[in-house]
């Protein structure tokens, strides 16, 4: 079996029996990567020297009888979405306004999983900014949804998804503002983690919404992603919104559901533009669990319907802020040959950015204006205190909810051509990221209709990631552990 | 142009200060590890954080936040246990992120004031306390004695972070006008900022002058800033308007801004008031606008016009979470407040029976203030008598050290040949009369010079003053013997000889004569 196709602990048994070295397992996956990201597009930037000093590095631990000791994911070829910095490589963002921009430092996430003993291999495909849920918006092509290459991979995080559907790797990782982890990991039929914000430190991730942005990881199998979340959860004196975090993600992935009590949330299942094959799933879902052992609850999440609204004040708002940085003078894409500043600025930010990008700067400055603030921003701030008290009054009935993750499968490039309309692709996702509680996405199968892979979303308690987790790796053993994409298997 | 005080005759002059204040003493930034540190090799003090890169997050220096504690508890603001971080949108190169982060409509000290004791001339600057007697109160004022005490609020402290340096390449005086390009230095970004905003209740320009050197004492006593005016730590705008004497409606204002001294403060809000009421009295109109003072043209010109008020776009800032101060940690920095100016010049008044006026001088520097108690504190020690000599050491200090600290900008008390014991000495040979007060100030001169004690140097000198009743005596009647013309012409009504025979004995002791004794006995005999 291709190495970017093992699970990580087939990986590391691998390694520790000597059976194969992490030298071969970075060299195969690299070659792996070329000859499979051509029809994919996931990677901006293949980090080959990086990933091979890593390799011979461990080697060297192997050599000593101490590579036991390194780490979650030692041994373990990783991808990085390129809004992550890693020092002395590009961080694009998938924009022009960053194409030429080179790091000088390591994100807190990324430098985790290299402490973790990761080997770095490369830079992934985003929608630009983390704006999109398709990565149609990268400046740089989009990425190709390995299922099938006529439909998009999901967005933001798609070449994150795609990544690992394609069996390159078998660990990314993402940023989740409004579903950009978890709506491209069921695009992708694998398993994809946005923690309670606050669990990983957004050190040295380019801010989107940095109320909103969270990191996590994107795997084929819940224990996996498990692994990952040990290796980059904890606090960071760096972030002073990261909290401290002590617990094993992989700790009760044996324990069943047995007792858990799971809510339904009845408002989503009815929701206009959920399609039949996703509803059926959710309801076939829930009755898997059930048998299995699990209490089923029906949630009222009163507010959660203002979501979408709230989201699209509050993330333009911090967006037009944390791009405002990106201004030419410094580095970044510099329009040529203005005399004075103010159209150095202009033509430079015009040109740089793209439609997305200058859609959501020029919304988020409108709508702080004076006379506008207090009619959205603030609005927008009390509904997110609503939404946060519905989620805490949920989870005072149950410890884990289940929901759609999207409300269809992975559509195909240029379907949705309105900004709005492409939003709502978030419309089951986006309410966590405004409460901050932790969700995933768990693929449960394909759809009855298109036959593409559908994600079940799981979510928890603020500060319990462990309870989503506890729920996946029953429904992994009910559905499977999520395929690589047929046409990517090996041997096939 | 008319006069300040033919203006204010007929103009109430309202002023406003704000006041910009780097936390200088402190080891790091706002936002950051970077090290503060003032004139080093451009941009070799950043990171990440301050020179804004993607994906770099803030994290607050607690030891700021307890300095801009200290500040508000040592002007009476009231601690805002519960306040927040906001991001001021605007878009300058000197501001990596273009966005400075500030405070929004609660700042961590609200509502404060200062008072300030306002005497001598300053004092006659003030409309209306011509015809005041002590004890009356009007406005924010009360008459006292020599002048008046102002009550001046304090809308607000908040803490900021500053910008870069911009330097501008090619123009006339490093103006930006006519430059070819401009650099950046982000060495000072970040650096931590406290501004404190006055309420407009400034009447004077010698006012706005005392507030800011009252406002320099407290933080340089507080140890939170080296407030080097001329460094550009401690920096100051002043926002003037005119209205007509009895108006209650605010003119429009006019914010002074590239004020590097005292002076400058004082002499650009006298210019604006002057200019003001000139163009009023011809009835122009006032624009809203920023000012620059020239010192060397001795007037102000217009930066720039506000014609909108600026969008700056504020909201909380979200990577920073709503600051909460605990009952705890404001006591435990309430318990850190050192002994501020006026409290000093109360206890010196108290303990050592100091006039205000003079207490209020020895503290204005906390280096004369120390000096002073380490005088008291030699005395005591030696057996003298502390209270006595209060009144002598507090002289010399106010005058003579403060004329020589004056005249040597460089020179610093402490660590110079005058110290406490020195000085103790040198006033108790005055006060003994073993030298005169004139000869004192030769003293005083020759102590700083030579590194030596003052009473080596009367002795060397030859300076002691003769006060022995009996051989002065002695000289008195040889002189009145030596001159029995003189005596009865005296006598006969010219009482102005006394300066003839004073100077005779004075020249046959060869100076050292104590002067009130000889004139004592020259009178009892003359009668």
């Amino acid at each position: 079996m291709p190495f970017g196709q093992m699970s990580v602990r087939q990986l590391q048994e691998g390694l520790a029996a000597k059976e194969f070295s992490c030298h071969e397992v970075a060299r195969s996956v690299l070659d792996a990567i070329e000859r499979a990201d051509e029809g994919v597009h996931a990677f901006l930037e293949v980090t080959a020297d990086a990933a091979l000093a890593a390799a011979d590095a461990l080697d060297e631990r192997v050599a000593q009888g101490t590579f036991v000791q390194v780490g979650a994911l030692a041994g373990v070829p990783v991808g990085y979405k390129d809004n992550m910095n890693l020092a002395g490589t590009h961080t694009t963002c998938s924009s022009n306004m960053l194409e030429s921009y080179i790091s000088p430092y390591t994100a807190t996430c990324v430098a985790k999983t290299l402490s973790a003993g990761a080997m770095p291999v490369g830079k992934l495909n985003m929608d630009e900014f983390a704006f999109g849920s398709s990565t149609e918006t990268s400046a740089f092509g989009p990425t190709f949804n390995p299922w099938d290459v006529t439909r998009v991979p999901g967005g933001s995080s798609g070449g994150s998804a795609a990544a690992v559907a394609a069996g390159m790797l078998p660990v990314t990782l993402g940023s989740d503002t409004g579903g950009s982890i978890r709506q491209p990991a069921s695009f992708c039929g694998v398993v994809g983690v946005k923690p309670t914000y606050g669990v990983v430190s957004r050190y040295g991730i380019v801010a989107f919404g940095s109320s909103l942005d969270q990191v996590g990881p994107f795997a084929r199998t819940v224990e996996d992603a498990a692994l990952a979340m040990n290796a980059i959860a904890g606090h960071d004196p760096l972030d002073c919104t990261s909290q401290p975090c002590t617990v094993d993600f992989t700790a009760n992935l044996d324990e069943g559901v047995s007792g858990m009590r799971i809510g339904v949330i009845p408002a989503f299942l009815e929701a206009e533009g959920l399609s039949a094959e996703v509803k059926a799933k959710m309801e076939e879902v829930a009755q898997k669990l059930e048998a299995a052992g699990a209490e089923l609850h029906e949630i009222e999440l009163p507010n959660a319907k203002a979501a979408i609204s709230a989201y699209y004040v509050l993330g333009p708002c911090e967006a037009f802020s944390n791009l405002a940085r990106f201004d030419s003078v410094r580095y970044g894409y510099s329009d040529p040959g203005h005399q004075d500043l103010g159209s150095q600025y202009e033509a430079s930010r015009a040109k740089g950015f793209g439609p997305e990008a200058r859609r959501r700067i020029m919304l988020g400055s409108y709508l702080l204006s004076a006379g506008v603030y207090d009619q959205y921003y603030y609005p927008a701030q009390q509904v997110r205190t609503l939404i946060t008290e519905d989620y805490t009054k949920a989870f005072q009935e149950v410890d884990c909810l289940l929901a759609p993750t999207a409300p269809r499968t992975a559509f195909k490039f240029g379907e949705i051509a309105e900004p709005t309309e492409m939003y709502l692709s978030d419309m089951f996702t986006i309410s966590i990221n405004i409460a901050g509680n932790g969700g995933m996405s768990m693929p449960v199968g394909l759809g009855a209709d298109t036959g593409l892979p559908v994600g079940a979303q799981l979510i928890s308690p603020a500060f319990a990631d462990q309870n989503m987790l506890r729920v996946a790796a029953e429904l992994e053993r009910i559905y499977g552990a999520a395929p690589v994409a047929p046409d990517f298997r090996a041997g096939e | 142009m008319q006069t300040l005080e033919e203006v204010l005759r007929r103009y109430e002059a309202v002023i406003g200060l704000e006041v910009h204040t780097e936390l200088t003493t402190l080891e790091t930034k706002m936002f950051c590890g970077c090290k503060l540190e003032f004139g080093a090799e451009p941009n070799t003090h950043t990171c990440p954080v301050c020179l804004g890169l993607p994906g770099a997050l803030p994290v607050p220096n607690k030891a700021a936040i307890e300095s801009i504690v200290l500040a508000g508890l040592a002007t009476n603001c009231d601690i805002e246990k519960h306040s927040m971080f906001y991001r001021k949108n605007y878009m300058y190169p000197d501001m990596a992120k273009n966005f400075q982060t500030t405070q929004g409509p609660v700042a961590f000290c609200m509502r404060g004031h200062l008072d300030l004791e306002v005497g001598g001339a300053a004092a006659k600057e003030r409309y209306g306390i011509q015809d005041a007697a002590a004890g009356d109160a009007f406005e924010n004022v009360t008459v006292t004695d020599d002048g008046y005490r102002a009550h001046i609020g304090i809308t607000r402290i908040h803490m900021e972070e500053d910008a870069g340096k911009m330097v501008h390449i090619g123009g006339e005086e490093g103006r930006i006008a006519g430059a070819t390009h401009s650099l950046v230095d982000y060495n000072r970004a970040g650096t931590p900022l406290i501004e404190l905003v006055t309420e407009p209740d400034l009447r004077t320009p010698e006012e706005a002058r005392l507030f800011m050197q009252k406002l320099r004492q407290i933080y340089l006593t507080l140890g939170i800033s080296d407030c080097s005016m001329e460094e550009g730590s401690l920096r100051c705008d002043g926002n003037v308007s005119l209205r007509r004497r009895g108006s209650t409606e605010l003119g429009t204002k006019t914010e002074l801004k590239n004020i590097n001294s005292f002076k400058s403060l004082h002499d650009g809000l006298l210019y604006e008031i002057r200019r003001q009421a000139q163009v009023l009295d011809e009835g122009g109109t006032i624009y809203q606008e920023t000012r620059h003072w020239d010192p060397s043209a001795k007037r102000t010109i217009v930066m720039r016009v506000k014609e909108t008020a600026d969008d700056y776009r504020l909201f909380p800032e979200p990577d920073l979470a709503p600051y909460d101060l605990t009952d705890e940690f404001i006591q435990r920095v309430r318990a850190k407040l050192p002994e501020l100016p006026d409290q000093k010049a109360e206890r010196f008044q108290k303990e050592f029976g100091l006039s205000a006026y003079d207490a209020q001088h020895l503290v204005e520097h906390r280096a004369t203030a120390a000096f002073f108690e380490a005088c008291m504190a030699f005395a005591s020690e030696e057996g003298a008598d502390a209270a006595k000599l209060a009144k002598p050491v507090a002289n010399l200090i106010i005058n003579d050290v403060t004329a020589w600290l004056n005249a040597n900008p460089d020179a610093a008390l402490d660590g110079s040949a005058l110290t406490p014991a020195r000085a103790v000495e040198l006033v108790g040979l005055v006060d003994a009369g073993t030298i005169s007060s004139k000869q004192g100030k030769e003293v005083f001169a020759a102590v700083l010079e030579e590194d030596a004690d003052p009473r080596a140097i009367v002795e060397a000198r030859g300076m002691e003053q003769v006060s022995d009743a009996g051989a002065i005596e002695a000289v008195v009647d040889a002189v009145l013997a030596e001159n029995p013309d003189k005596v009865e012409q005296y006598k006969g009504g010219k009482t102005g000889l006394i300066g003839f025979f004073v100077g005779q004995c004075m020249k046959q002791m060869a100076g050292k004569g104590n002067p009130q004794l000889i004139n004592q006995l020259l009178e009892e005999k003359l009668s």
